[in-house]
């Protein structure tokens, strides 16, 4: 299957969007009486025009490009967070514009990790408890929950941690408290915006070799500026404007 | 069908547990905001307890003035109201008020019919730069129960015939203790007592007993004096007028019966039983019961106010993580349920404090009511009053955090991300 861009929508794909645009309304349209006294439309932006890419299991594609790009609100199309304007976006061979808005949720929380900057960890609950809470939502047991959030911070190197606040943490450990978090309702897919930008290089870099692991069996999408963290991407998109200006493969971002 | 029943309650139960684990735990971290909120709620709860308990102290003692009088019906030809010159008498509406008493006490069933007055005088005990404004009461030897509490009681009054200077006159008046005490004036002891300044200082009487009884009914000093006499300071010996005729019905005798009997002879007038006496009082009082009212709708509003603003602090200083969870798939219903738990612990908490702080206030505004209108018991509560106000601290507290969790569920994760 092909598409106006030539990009190919493997049915491996864990998520493909295809012709994809979000344009934004800056204010609101104008009512009857507005218009009749001569109120134009307010302006619009294109945030994301005319983009397809398909993301397949255990591959990492990097959304690189300039702020006002584009690459978070494609990062939050791609998540089910934002709906495209035009396009279509299909999750594991499900439209998502055919989900309601619960189903979106849902669907967010069965088959989505997302990993933020600002890690937004709720500080009254400890690692361990900021881990588990989507569990609640799927009916896991308390227990399970528990042993699953435990297994995941050992496994991001925070055994020892389980029970410290956020506020206890340094960013790096938060930063993977955040990853564990959105890998405890094991999501086929994992975005992340910036997952490095509040650490240090150091931090960073291990953070990063997390994402190397986490992609062992599932697909990942990072949006970010830093070259560190484009340099663990199978395939890097550049956008610029809301297009795609380029693609590059692992062997042309390493080289 | 069982399984999935099962699976939900489950689920609904997690969800529950989590919501309070998570209430606790941003209480613990937001102890201050917690702090404002109860104290708001707590405030409110106080206000509406008191305001309500001082009506129901009011219609107590208004009652139990009506019960001490021990009188069976109330006459008037006009309405019972507080008049600003009156200096906290009533107008006295009710002319030639002896004979009509007479003229009453002559029906079936009628065992006797007192005229009893109110007006303003001035009290001069020769100590002080300035004669004291009292209510003067005037009563009839026959008159409404004066309770006595030191000294004898007065003497029975004549009945001016027709001029009424040649009535002897007996000089004896019964002054409240508050009045005795704070001008040092002990039975035995001469005062003047006039309906002018002028006037007090030229008739004297001497002060037979202390009483009380009509200083609780008027919540002001009171002068309690033989009605001619009163007729004769107040300048009012031609009209003898009352403020009231009060009647005891015979111990055989049927008080609406009597009630109505009289209403059939005297249309002119108003009769009343005991409680429709005290009701219409009460409905003179209309501007003080609004005022009351208006308190508390605003004592309401403000702890609903209080706890919407706080609990919308609370909610927009979590409101990156409630979107990061939202966006991570976190069902709004759970962040509700957070925020509903916050409001439930706020109400409940605030609810409890004030309904604590209930009993020593009733009991401080007891004390200064005493001493500031001399009623006692002014104040008084009751267990329901409890209930209704934990009751209402609850849904403060649940109505202002549906508000914000409403707030909470309509924003897009992506609006705070």
């Amino acid at each position: 299957m092909a598409n106006s861009h030539g990009q190919t929508s493997t049915p491996s794909a864990v998520v493909s969007a295809s012709d994809v645009r979000k344009v934004y309304t800056q204010g609101s349209n104008p009512g009857r009486i507005a218009r009749a006294l001569g109120r134009s439309p307010p302006p619009t932006i294109s945030a994301v025009d005319t983009v397809s890419l398909a993301v397949s299991q255990e591959e990492i594609v990097g959304l690189a490009g300039p702020s006002g790009s584009g690459k978070s609100t494609l990062l939050h199309i791609l998540a089910g967070l934002e709906h495209p304007t035009e396009g279509t976006v299909t999750f594991q061979g499900t439209e998502l514009a055919a989900l309601s808005r619960r189903g979106r949720t849902r669907h967010r929380l069965e088959h989505i990790g997302i990993v933020f900057q600002h890690f937004h960890l709720l500080n009254s609950l400890s690692a361990r408890a900021n881990v588990a809470l989507p569990l609640v939502e799927l009916g896991v047991g308390k227990r399970q929950r528990r042993q699953r959030a435990t297994d995941l911070l050992e496994r991001v190197g925070l055994g020892d941690r389980i029970t410290h606040r956020p506020g206890e943490l340094s960013g790096g450990e938060r930063q993977r408290v955040a990853i564990a978090r959105a890998l405890v309702t094991d999501p086929a897919l994992v975005v992340a915006d910036e997952p490095t930008g509040e650490l240090d290089t150091d931090t960073g870099r291990t953070i990063l070799q997390e994402f190397q692991r986490v992609a062992e069996n599932r697909a990942v999408v990072l949006a970010s500026h830093d070259r560190e963290t484009l340099d663990i991407c199978d395939r890097l998109l550049r956008l610029r404007d809301g297009s795609i200006a380029d693609r590059t493969s692992r062997g042309e971002i390493t080289g | 069908m069982i399984d999935r029943s099962r699976r939900w309650a489950n689920r609904s139960l997690a969800r529950l547990q989590t919501a309070g684990r998570l209430t606790i735990a941003q209480f613990r971290q937001q102890k201050l905001q917690l702090l404002l909120a109860v104290i708001g709620v707590a405030l409110a709860v106080l206000a509406i307890t008191l305001l309500v308990s001082t009506g129901l102290g009011v219609l107590e003692t208004g009652q139990e003035q009506f019960d001490t009088a021990d009188r069976d019906l109330w006459v008037t030809s006009s309405e019972t109201r507080m008049t600003a010159d009156g200096g906290g008498g009533f107008e006295n509406t009710l002319y030639d008020s002896r004979t009509l008493s007479t003229e009453m006490e002559s029906h079936d069933g009628i065992s006797d019919a007192v005229p009893l007055a109110f007006d303003m005088a001035y009290l001069d005990n020769g100590e002080t730069d300035e004669p004291q404004s009292v209510v003067a009461t005037g009563v009839s030897g026959g008159g409404p129960a004066v309770e006595v509490t030191e000294g004898g009681e007065l003497p029975t009054d004549p009945h001016f015939v027709d001029d009424p200077e040649e009535v002897e006159t007996t000089r004896e008046v019964l002054i409240d203790q508050e009045t005795a005490r704070t001008h040092n004036i002990s039975v035995g002891d001469t005062v003047s007592v006039g309906g002018s300044l002028t006037a007090a200082q030229d008739t004297q009487f001497t002060v037979v007993g202390i009483s009380s009884t009509f200083e609780e009914m008027s919540g002001a000093p009171t002068v309690t004096l033989p009605l001619n006499e009163f007729h004769r300071i107040t300048g009012t010996t031609e009209t003898e007028p009352a403020t009231f005729i009060t009647i005891t019905v015979e111990d055989d005798a049927d008080v609406e019966a009597v009630q109505q009997d009289l209403e059939s002879a005297y249309p002119e007038y108003e009769i009343r039983s005991n409680q429709e006496q005290l009701s219409a009082v009460l409905q003179e009082q209309v501007i003080h019961l609004a005022a009351a009212g208006a308190l508390i709708v605003l004592a309401l509003s403000a702890g609903v106010a209080l706890t919407v603003s706080l609990l919308s602090l609370v909610v927009y200083q979590q409101r990156q993580t409630f979107a990061a969870l939202t966006a991570q798939g976190v069902s709004s219903s759970l962040l509700i349920c957070t925020v509903i738990g916050q409001g439930l612990v706020i109400g409940v908490l605030g609810g409890t404090i004030g309904v604590a702080l209930t009993p020593p206030a009733v009991i401080g505004l007891n004390r200064l009511s005493e001493l500031v209108v001399g009623f006692e018991g002014l104040v008084q509560t009751a267990p329901w009053v409890y209930g209704v106000a934990v009751g209402i601290a609850v849904g403060i507290g649940t109505s202002a955090a549906m508000i914000a969790g409403w707030r909470v569920s309509r924003s897009a994760p992506l609006d705070h991300l």
